[in-house]
């Protein structure tokens, strides 16, 4: 009589559930797997495409080449000659460990060996990353990463500065380091936060263009003295901007001297390209 | 339901219920870990982490949500009910791992505290395009470990029915937090069309579900009794209501089971004293009212719990008369013994 009593109502506390109860659950809970199931394969082939960057995490590589402190701290490596006989080389950006730029990790390696790094041959050991052409170097005191410092360079060795003149250019602001190996995404809104923190850690803005034709350009910003903007640019990060500024080849990378005021700009697309019909819209309703 | 607070007796449909959402969450993660792996050669497991946790999280959130209004519609879905609080643990688990992974791998190894941050970084709250969206997340997060602690039925108990209650309402500000957590971060990242519709057939099911139960309560407590004598409502015939089963009747706001046991009607407060559960919806089991949301059980004669037990609900007077029910809607004070109406058939 009583399981009879029980047969059509449910009681979490006794051992078993009764039968039109668990049948009905499962037959929801089956519904339910493969609804979820179905939902986690959709959502994970619709992400977008995560990027070829590469961060070497764990593994330590000794590059020989010039340093130099301007417009930012990098190491130009040579690695032979072209077809044309022309020197081939890369010039390797330096960043620190984490968030941070790479200043503090060379200046106490100066005050280390109390000596002037800038134009010298030397010997760097860190871990590279890379994406699209561009290649960095993260160094971190704990490796000692100045494993030999040398002469002062010959002066064909160090980059050839070429005036291009005022650019304007529309593009998104991003940390090189996340962007160019550390974090997929390294660019847009979810990435934003962290973006703003490696720029305020040290790491120079770069500027990630994109033209119509599909390639992608790079480029660092500096302020219109040549100094970090880093503080300046934190309102403007990963989110669109217009760009004017004094840009300036050097060797393989090319730098942006942006004036403080007005040199960066937000950037609508909409605004763009239908400014002049939500204005007309605008002033149309307003009548 | 305790006088004492012991460990939580981990019977075979509470194993059962635990192991699914265990089976169920490894699944998921490593479905969305394997496809996203094979898809995407070039993926990083970390962001593999944070997307899989995210996605998960929020669809138990849905689940979770939808439990209550599904069970107003059909008690065939109480035993989803019962352990429902395992399921919310579970659930800020996962989202904890998101948010941790998350504040590490966004907001660690930087030039300031990472918590500090995370509020510090992006401070453009006055745009929509490019509010600090995670922000929005953390709080969230808070408000899940807040009702996460105070799950077991000690913080029920000692917080009371009405403040624990309105402290796990706030679950829905949660929800409404991580859906723009969504929209102003994920949302304005990806391309694809899938997540803003998925995420938009997610809402609008939760919204209609709640509409749907609500509507069928609120026509219950429209019902009008009009006819009144002595102070006593006529509410129905006494053969409409079933032998050990309630029916439930809205005077004055107030929601009243009315028990038929033992050839004899019983008033008592529709509200049960655990979690608010509907005692008219419930049966009598071994003499006993029985909620139908947990199992708390109260005597039909004076709506008291069987000792050891406490817990008291208010009674109210019921009569018969040419088998016609009449209802007091005045309460007697919780746990005063009444006895009832006599049915004379």
């Amino acid at each position: 009589m009583r399981n009879k009593e029980l047969q059509e109502f449910y009681i979490g506390w006794m051992e078993k559930a009764p039968v039109t109860f668990s049948k009905h659950i499962k037959k929801v809970l089956l519904l339910l797997v493969v609804v979820v199931f179905a939902a986690a394969i959709l959502l994970a082939v619709s992400q977008k495409k995560f990027s070829s960057a590469n961060f070497e995490f764990g593994t330590l590589t000794e590059v020989k080449g010039v340093y130099y402190e301007q417009p930012v701290p990098c190491i130009k490596v040579v690695n032979g000659k072209d077809i044309f006989g022309t020197s081939s080389y890369i010039t390797i950006p330096l960043l620190g460990f984490g968030k941070m730029g790479a200043a503090g990790v060379i200046s106490a390696a100066k005050k280390e060996k109390n000596t002037s790094f800038n134009q010298r041959e030397m010997t760097l050991k860190g871990t590279l990353l890379y994406n699209d052409g561009k290649l960095l170097m993260q160094i971190d005191s704990n490796d000692k990463p100045f494993v030999h410092i040398g002469s002062v360079a010959s002066a064909d060795l160090l980059p050839k500065q070429e005036d291009l003149g005022l650019l304007q250019i529309k593009g998104e602001i991003v940390d090189p380091k996340c962007y160019f190996g550390v974090m997929k995404p390294g660019q847009g809104k979810p990435h934003k936060d962290c973006a703003i923190r490696c720029i305020l850690g040290g790491i120079p803005p770069v500027v990630r263009v994109t033209n119509e034709e599909g390639a992608t350009n790079y480029y660092l910003l500096l302020n219109e003295s040549g100094g970090a903007m880093n503080e300046a640019v934190k309102n403007f990060v990963a989110e669109p901007v217009t760009i004017t500024a004094r840009a300036v080849k050097y060797d393989d990378w090319i730098v942006l001297y942006v004036k403080q005021e007005k040199g960066i700009e937000r950037y609508s697309y909409l605004q763009e390209k239908f400014g002049s019909a939500i204005q007309y819209c605008a002033s149309t309703c307003s009548k | 339901m305790s006088v004492s607070y012991s460990a939580v007796g981990w019977n075979r449909q509470k194993k059962h219920y635990d192991w699914f959402i265990a089976g169920f969450c490894v699944l998921y993660l490593a479905i969305f870990i394997t496809v996203t792996a094979i898809v995407n050669p070039d993926y990083t497991f970390e962001t593999a982490l944070i997307r899989s946790t995210a996605t998960l999280a929020l669809l138990l959130l849905h689940v979770i949500l939808s439990i209550g209004p599904l069970c107003r519609l059909n008690t065939k879905f109480l035993p989803l009910l019962y352990n429902r609080r395992h399921l919310g643990v579970t659930m800020f688990t996962i989202a904890l791992v998101h948010g941790s992974f998350s504040i590490f791998q966004f907001h660690s190894l930087g030039n300031v505290n990472p918590f500090v941050s995370l509020f510090t970084s992006n401070t453009q709250f006055g745009s929509l395009s490019q509010f600090p969206f995670q922000s929005l997340g953390f709080f969230a997060l808070i408000i899940f470990f807040l009702m996460a602690i105070t799950s077991h039925d000690f913080w029920l108990h000692n917080l009371s029915p009405k403040v624990w209650k309105t402290l796990h309402m706030f679950v829905y500000l949660a929800y409404l937090l991580i859906i723009l957590h969504v929209m102003l971060g994920a949302i304005q990242y990806e391309t694809n069309p899938v997540f803003i519709v998925m995420l938009a057939i997610g809402s609008l099911s939760l919204i209609v579900l709640h509409v749907f139960a609500g509507n069928k309560e609120v026509k219950k407590d429209n019902i009008q009794y009009s006819l009144q004598k002595e102070g006593f409502v006529y509410v129905c015939e006494a053969d409409e209501i079933e032998q050990n089963r309630a029916k439930i009747f809205c005077i004055g706001r107030e929601r009243i089971a009315v028990y038929k046991f033992e050839n004899r009607l019983y008033g008592v407060h529709n509200v049960c004293k655990h979690q608010g559960g509907p005692l008219g919806e419930g049966k009598i089991i071994d003499g006993c009212i029985t909620c139908p949301w947990h199992g708390y059980q109260y005597l039909p004669a004076n709506g008291q719990s069987p000792p050891p037990f406490k817990e008291k609900v208010s009674t109210y007077d019921v009569r018969i008369e040419d088998a016609k029910v009449w209802l007091h809607p005045a309460p007697y004070a919780e746990g005063t013994e009444r006895p009832g109406a006599i049915l004379n058939f």
